[in-house]
């Protein structure tokens, strides 16, 4: 846990103490964290949805790692665009152990990956704080992405590795999509969603060129030797909460 | 005789359409990309304080991304989604005060932002403010909320 979330994790459990006059709040329901990478990492880059330089992109892996998994409440609700730390009143950390490793090209029949869930007191939880860091074990040890897959262009196919050693950290606002997300009842489970948009790194042929997500977006031209390669993923806004975006710091 | 009593002039009663005209407060928001791109014909979701979870009102930005709707008189935070092409956003405004809210317009997809500076920049750009504003409309029946 970084030292930002220790201070906001303090900051809201002494809040919570101070409320209660002294008890700790019970925890009246259950919060379910997932993660995605969209159809983007199951189904992949096809169709009119090639990468913004017309490959087509088939993944058989995307690996994230993810740290520092912590849902807050918030007043007032956390403004990613103005960034800095959300105003938490209560905040329910997920308890994984260190490091976890999801595979986003895996996702489950809903397109999901279940993270981790937490007991959680009864709330609207509009904040999300997470990180993706390096993995400290396995096959991809020191890489916070990994993206294996075959790329194909004009009748050529690459296989291709791609590894990330970024680390980012993410402050998120309220989840938007379908629906609104994160009411815990008590007795009743609410679920949160991180959501990575894989069309941030690659691009995407069905939008103009000029588009800003293109213009900052890296492609696929550059990796088009195949191999195990190196991608920098710093500046790009791939972490969000369905549509919702992502206050986000790379180091 | 008969015939000058059926063709007498006489007051109309029953059927009668009548509008009232009157002013009110109404919220405006303006949905926009960080590039100043107004989020043109985005669908639009209005939480009421007491259900946030379900839509109170839906609807559709025009062509400059503007959505207007008077709240119904429940005081507290109303919550406004605006959503387009993958991007989307949450507005917040708190209904009940004497004078003009102010509600911001928060966190659109920013794949430009790439940098602290260019961050602060960008942030400055997007934040906007959403003004209840006095505006004439026509009073609907009661059971139209659905309509914009």
């Amino acid at each position: 846990m970084t030292q930002r979330h220790v201070v906001s994790t303090v900051i809201a459990a002494a809040t919570m103490l101070a409320l209660s006059g002294g008890a700790v709040a019970a925890a009246d329901g259950k919060l379910v964290l997932f993660a995605n990478g969209e159809d983007l990492a199951t189904d992949g880059f096809v169709g009119r949805k090639l990468t913004k330089d017309g490959w087509e992109l088939h993944f058989d892996h995307v690996f994230a790692t993810v740290d520092d998994l912590v849902a807050h409440q918030t007043e007032p609700p956390y403004d990613a665009e103005a960034g800095g730390e959300p105003a938490a009143t209560v905040s329910v950390a997920f308890e994984t152990g260190g490091p976890v490793t999801l595979d986003l090209a895996a996702a489950g029949d809903d397109g999901r990956v279940r993270v981790a869930d937490a007991a959680a007191p009864e709330g609207h939880y509009n904040a999300l704080t997470w990180s993706a860091v390096p993995a400290p074990g396995g096959d991809w040890a020191g890489q916070s992405m990994v993206f294996i897959g075959t790329a194909t262009k004009d009748g050529r196919s690459v296989p291709f590795t791609l590894t990330s050693a970024d680390t980012h950290e993410y402050t998120c606002g309220e989840y938007v999509g379908d629906e609104r997300k994160g009411f815990v009842t008590a007795g009743d489970e609410a679920d949160l969603e991180i959501t990575f948009h894989l069309d941030h790194i690659f691009g995407r042929a069905d939008k103009p060129a000029d588009d800003p997500m293109n213009q900052e977006a890296t492609g696929f031209d550059a990796f088009s030797d195949g191999g195990t390669q190196a991608i920098s993923l710093a500046g790009l806004h791939i972490g969000h909460v369905g549509e919702g975006h992502c206050a986000v710091s790379y180091r | 005789m008969a015939l000058a009593l059926l063709a007498a002039p006489g007051p109309v009663l029953g059927h009668a359409a009548l509008i009232d005209v009157m002013e009110t407060r109404a919220v405006t928001i303006h949905a926009r990309y960080d590039t100043g791109q107004p989020l043109a014909e985005a669908q639009v979701a209005v939480f009421a304080p007491d259900d946030p979870r379900t839509p109170w009102l839906t609807g559709r930005t025009d062509a400059d991304g503007r959505f207007s709707f008077v709240p119904d008189g429940r005081e507290g935070r109303w919550a406004i989604q605006a959503r387009q092409a993958g991007h989307g956003a949450m507005g917040y405004i708190t209904w009940g005060a004497a004078e003009p809210g102010e509600a911001t317009m928060l966190a659109l997809a920013s794949p430009a932002a790439t940098d602290g500076l260019q961050r602060l920049v960008l942030a400055a750009c997007v934040v906007w403010a959403c003004i209840s504003t006095a505006l004439y409309f026509r009073r609907r029946p009661a059971g139209h909320k659905g309509a914009r």
